[in-house]
């Protein structure tokens, strides 16, 4: 088994205007796919991020602080799953709830040394 | 673990905090509570992701709780005028006001402030859908078949009134208790009907309005001040017709008029509920429109088949509404009544006293039942001609259908 990382990029709600009854019917689909991750054991741990942004440049060290509404496509969260390849954590973000909202997930595998 | 919220949740829980925030800071910082409100939701829904808290409700209250110190230090930085606390005679401690009974004392007062004679009456139920109901701009355009434009430009019109007029924050009290209940039964009734006629296509929507109407309306019945013979009645109307929302369109979205409902599927937890409504508003005899609407209602849901209906009763009550209420609705109604007993002559005698202007942009319901009464005496060109001005003042998609459908029938008769 491989680690993997599906880094969620884009659809931030801060910016989409949502109601209660919207983020509510959001979050159900989160937890239906957390649960379904759970039940078949792939997910190791994952994470939201907040929007707010602190950027760090260049060899002068130049010091920006950002919001969502100013970054065009913000890391909005992550998740580590465990799985043989790309095509079964492509598999398994399929069920990702906000690509209805412009979001995108990207898969990277995690990286191991081996000697 | 399967993890799943209540139904709502958030929504209610939204108007709830916006009600209780707004009692301690008052109605001139809603922009700035709501804003805060708005935010909870939106980190609840993503720290929720992965790890839900145990008791979802309490994490809710708790937040609203931080919201208080967070809105505190905003007014305070930015120097905008202070609530005092400890002023008024109904000071209450800070965290009594996150008790069930506070927050809905918080609520009604959102309510009465949201149906204030001072707002506009058309930004009513939008300021109301909003503050109360925890719905989205975009949700209220679509309730209302309103563009998101318009409902801005009533909310900011509302919150203008509300401060223009200096409104309190209060649930009124004395003389003019009963006056301001009267508006406020008003809205929540139009509400209610706003969702059961709109025949919207998207069900979704329809079925929250008549739901959020009905939840306000029991809200009121908890309270000692506002639980009312009327307000049962209110409510029984609410029930009796919520349990036919189903049955009113067909699988195919087409519209079903009475005779044509699947009677099997009307919801009968709901007819008891009004049932027991209803009794709690008959323990006195002072009738209001609502208890003959309920009456209407009942007489309706009481007939096991369409044929089997009491026209006669169904008709009194009918009578009694129009005497302490006369609309021109009423009376076309009467019409119809009398021609399901046959009774074409009484029919006519409603009908030559009502005009199409009576009705405005509902002129085809006056048109439509001209020619069903023609229909009835067989004089079937009047009919055809009737059902055609029916059909060019007709607006709404599915009632077209309805009438397309009457005028093909009609015409394989000729």
């Amino acid at each position: 088994m491989k680690e993997f990382m599906m880094i969620f990029i884009g659809a931030d709600y801060t910016e989409l205007g949502l109601s209660p009854e919207d983020l509510q019917n959001r979050m159900g689909k989160w937890f239906a796919w957390n649960d379904k991750m759970t039940a078949a054991g792939v997910v190791s741990h994952g994470n939201a991020l907040t929007p707010q942004i602190r950027r760090v440049v260049g060899a002068n060290r130049t010091v920006t602080d950002l919001t969502s509404a100013e970054v065009k496509e913000i890391v909005g969260g992550y998740y580590i799953v465990k799985a043989n390849d790309f095509d079964e954590v492509e598999k398994i973000a399929e069920d990702y709830p906000d690509y209805d909202l412009g979001g995108t997930v990207e898969i990277r595998e995690i990286m191991v040394f081996d000697q | 673990m399967e993890t799943k919220l209540i139904d709502h949740l958030f929504r209610h829980h939204s108007g709830k905090m916006v009600s209780v925030l707004t009692r301690i800071f008052g109605l001139k910082h809603l922009e700035i509570i709501e804003d805060a409100v708005q935010d909870t939701f939106i980190k609840a829904s993503l720290s929720w992701r992965t790890k839900q808290p145990e008791n979802p409700e309490a994490w809710l209250t708790q937040a609203a709780k931080n919201r208080v110190l967070d809105i505190f230090r905003k007014l305070k930085t930015e120097q905008k005028h202070l609530p005092n606390f400890n002023q008024g005679t109904d000071a209450i401690a800070l965290s009594d006001l996150f008790l069930d009974t506070e927050i809905e004392d918080a609520q009604l007062r959102m309510i009465f402030t949201a149906c204030h004679p001072k707002l506009d009456p058309r930004d009513r139920i939008s300021f109301a859908l909003k503050t109360v109901s925890g719905f989205s701009i975009k949700e209220i355009s679509s309730a209302l078949l309103t563009k998101e434009d318009t409902i801005k430009k009533r909310l900011s019109r509302a919150k203008k009134a509300v401060q223009d007029s200096n409104i309190q924050f209060e649930i009124p009290k004395g003389k003019s208790l009963s006056q301001r209940l009267e508006s406020v039964m008003e809205v929540l009734y139009l509400i209610f009907n706003e969702g059961f006629h709109s025949n919207k296509k998207e069900q979704l929507i329809r079925k929250d309005l008549c739901r959020e109407a009905l939840r306000l309306t029991q809200l009121l019945l908890k309270n000692n001040l506002t639980r009312t013979p009327e307000v049962y009645a209110l409510c029984a109307v609410m029930c009796f017709h919520s349990s036919r929302l189903e049955t009113k369109t067909s699988t195919e979205n087409e519209l079903l008029d009475l005779k044509n409902q699947d009677r099997s599927k009307w919801y009968w937890p709901l007819i008891k509920l009004g049932n027991t409504m209803m009794n709690k508003a008959v323990e006195t005899n002072a009738f209001s429109c609502y208890h003959y609407e309920a009456a209407i209602a009942a007489e309706h849901l009481k007939a096991r088949t369409f044929e089997a209906t009491d026209w006669d009763k169904i008709l009194y009550w009918y009578q009694c509404l129009n005497i302490l209420q006369p609309m021109p609705s009423n009376v076309l109604t009467m019409a119809v009544i009398c021609m399901q007993k046959q009774d074409f002559k009484m029919a006519n005698t409603y009908l030559e006293q009502l005009k199409p202007e009576d009705f405005n942009q509902r002129s085809y319901l006056y048109y439509g039942t001209l020619s069903d009464y023609y229909h009835g005496i067989n004089n079937l060109d009047k009919a055809c001609k009737f059902l055609d001005l029916a059909l060019t003042h007709v607006s709404n998609d599915l009632e077209k259908d309805y009438l397309i459908k009457k005028n093909l029938l009609l015409n394989r008769k000729k």
